[in-house]
């Protein structure tokens, strides 16, 4: 079993699946599967955009505010017809995507550290939320309210949308634009020296990175059927904590989606441990929280010891 | 003496440039809306001031020393929840409560620092973990129920005058002579600006790297639980959230200050004027009637303008031959 890939997220996973199975034999039902995804899509949804920013070698915290100012935009539409809600559902999409490519460039034109860039967007974002939708709440349209309750095939909304994603990762890890990413994030100046584009990988990864965000905080605010200014701040260390719990290195280059989807689930099912013990729901993020410094603390120790054994005497 | 002025104002050191804006942001103000100039509102801006001043003097030590601190929100905050259920509001109580929370605050700050400086995890993953861990911890120990009042010493220290002066403004005025001092004289300043602007360098040069690294996030998280302290004695109470606003205006505020957020460079003083620099505009929502959200929007534009000011491309087009 090698630390640092998807296979050690998979049987933490299991683990945990087993104990909930143990503790209320009755969950396993296709109906509490659905639920269970339902539940982590949101944060699936943030930590696939910031996977692809990790392997990039970056880390993307503009992604609070780009959640937050999705919802904020889905939950002042009023009670548009179907053309006007295609219309605001890909403006809430290409907004995030486009802060995301501004992020990039900045980043590369700059040549600044990349959570510096992040963070101050991420505030400017946010700000923009509040001043869209001053306070929790506002109404998300009737008519997306409804097309979230979809089902296609027997299988709702919430597992077509996991297909789906997952269906586009095993298309788009095999594209050159993904090689780049990996191959910039694992070492930039030998990439550069390949003719990949330092700026053209940042603006790609940054670009998907807000667009997930904001899918994401569209796909939240059709699910609860309001909005939230001050959302996107709960998302932004779980959405890091996928990544890394799914066995993604901050260092860049190394990891991949399944992991991050394992992260994830782990991530929402310790709520539901939380709650079978009996526990308030604050410890939710006192555990996510704690799982992650061990995780980031075992791989930094094992990568310390693979560095240690890989230098020469 | 002409020649040196010249040459200062030829190229501005960037502590000169924040003092410089915070001036010159406060006469532009003034002359818009009289009362801002008002003795009264002046001394209420200071005192606001103070407390973003307290919290970047550990953030500024961090960045100095080439790292971020992400969990001062949180450290804040507990802080200022502890000394209220410490205190009962009762003044003796302060007495072993204040250095025990500090204490606290410091350890807190230290283990941030030995994850980051002895097992290299990244600054910004562990201070936002353990921003988390200690929101969530605190939601747990308070469950809803508000602390006392905060303690009637504290009230006084926070919100007190002598005279017309604030009790805190000359509390942060002594604090910031200390910081100078420590960092122009001792060895622990020699040590943060190598540690900043070259860890490898430094460590050759025989500079305890690590320790340095433990202690500037130590620092911060002292400052950020005084802060929060303080902060109880102002709005007279200790509330959830309260410690939210100072992830950015912490940064914000070092950023502006001229320290090169790259690490190694700054100074504690550049940090005040951005703290000044920060207030001021805070002080411009009621004028012109703005939200949080403006207010947001303001901070990370500063942020990122300053950050940019200092950028290696930006600076190379500055530079003459």
């Amino acid at each position: 079993l090698r630390l640092g890939g998807w296979e050690a997220p998979l049987v933490v996973l299991i683990c945990l699946v087993c104990l909930i199975g143990t503790l209320r034999p009755s969950l396993f039902t296709m109906d509490q599967f659905a639920i269970k995804v339902a539940a982590a899509l949101t944060l699936i949804l943030v930590a696939t955009g910031e996977t692809i920013v990790v392997l990039r070698g970056g880390i993307d915290l503009s992604v609070g505010g780009i959640l937050s100012v999705a919802t904020a935009v889905a939950a002042t539409r009023g009670d548009p017809g179907p053309l006007e809600s295609l219309f605001w559902m890909a403006f809430i999409l290409l907004l995030g995507g486009g802060i995301g490519m501004i992020n990039g460039v900045l980043i590369s034109v700059l040549r600044l550290q990349p959570f510096l860039v992040t963070l101050a967007t991420w505030s400017i974002v946010e700000g923009a939320a509040l001043i869209v939708l001053p306070s929790e709440g506002g109404t998300v349209p009737g008519s997306w309210v409804r097309a979230g309750y979809t089902v296609f095939l027997w299988l709702p909304l919430p597992v077509v949308l996991l297909v789906a994603l997952l269906a586009w990762w095993t298309w788009f890890r095999r594209t050159r634009l993904a090689a780049s990413i990996r191959a910039a994030g694992s070492n930039e100046r030998s990439a550069f020296l390949n003719r990949v584009s330092v700026m053209g990988t940042n603006v790609a990864a940054y670009g998907l990175s807000g667009f997930f965000a904001a899918l994401a905080g569209l796909y939240f605010s059709i699910q609860t059927g309001a909005g939230s200014p001050t959302l996107g701040t709960q998302f932004v260390l779980p959405a890091i904590a996928a990544v890394v719990i799914g066995g993604t290195s901050l260092l860049g280059g190394r990891g991949g989606l399944a992991g991050t989807v394992f992260g994830a689930f782990i991530l929402t099912l310790i709520g539901d441990v939380v709650f079978l013990l009996n526990l308030s729901s604050y410890w939710q993020p006192v555990v996510s929280g704690l799982i992650l410094m061990l995780v980031v603390v075992i791989t930094s120790l094992t990568d310390a010891a693979s560095d240690q054994t890989g230098v020469e005497q | 003496m002409i020649r040196r002025l010249i040459r200062m104002l030829r190229s501005p050191s960037p502590i000169l440039l924040a003092y410089a804006s915070a001036l010159l942001l406060f006469t532009l103000v003034s002359l818009y809306s009289p009362g801002f100039a008002s003795p009264a509102h002046v001394s209420t801006l200071l005192i606001v001031a103070a407390f973003t001043g307290i919290v970047a003097l550990g953030q500024t030590m961090v960045i100095v020393g080439g790292g971020i601190d992400l969990s001062v929100p949180w450290v804040l905050n507990s802080a200022a929840i502890l000394v209220t259920a410490f205190a009962g509001g009762s003044d003796a109580a302060l007495l072993w409560a204040v250095p025990l929370i500090l204490a606290g605050g410091g350890l807190i700050g230290a283990l941030n620092g030995t994850a980051i400086a002895l097992l290299r995890i990244p600054p910004i993953v562990m201070t936002l973990s353990t921003n988390v861990v200690l929101q969530g911890l605190l939601l747990i120990g308070t469950r809803g129920f508000p602390p006392p009042a905060a303690p009637a010493a504290l009230q006084y220290l926070a919100n007190g005058r002598i005279g017309p002066v604030p009790v805190i403004l000359i509390f942060w005025l002594l604090l910031t002579v200390t910081v100078v001092v420590v960092e122009r004289l001792t060895a622990f300043g020699r040590y943060l600006y190598a540690v900043g602007s070259n860890r490898t360098v430094a460590m050759f040069s025989g500079v305890p790297v690590a320790r340095t690294t433990i202690t500037t996030y130590a620092i911060s998280g002292a400052t950020a639980a005084l802060a929060g302290i303080l902060l109880t004695g102002y709005s007279r109470q200790s509330y959830l959230g309260m410690g939210n606003p100072y992830l950015f205006t912490s940064i914000a505020a070092v950023a502006i200050g001229g320290a090169s957020i790259l690490g190694g460079t700054g100074s504690y003083l550049g940090t005040v004027a951005g703290a000044l620099v920060l207030t001021i505009l805070s002080g411009l929502l009621p004028i012109f009637r703005l939200g949080n959200g403006a207010l947001a929007v303001v901070y990370g534009l500063v942020i990122l303008v300053t950050v940019s000011l200092a950028a290696p491309p930006v600076r190379a087009l500055f530079q003459r031959r």
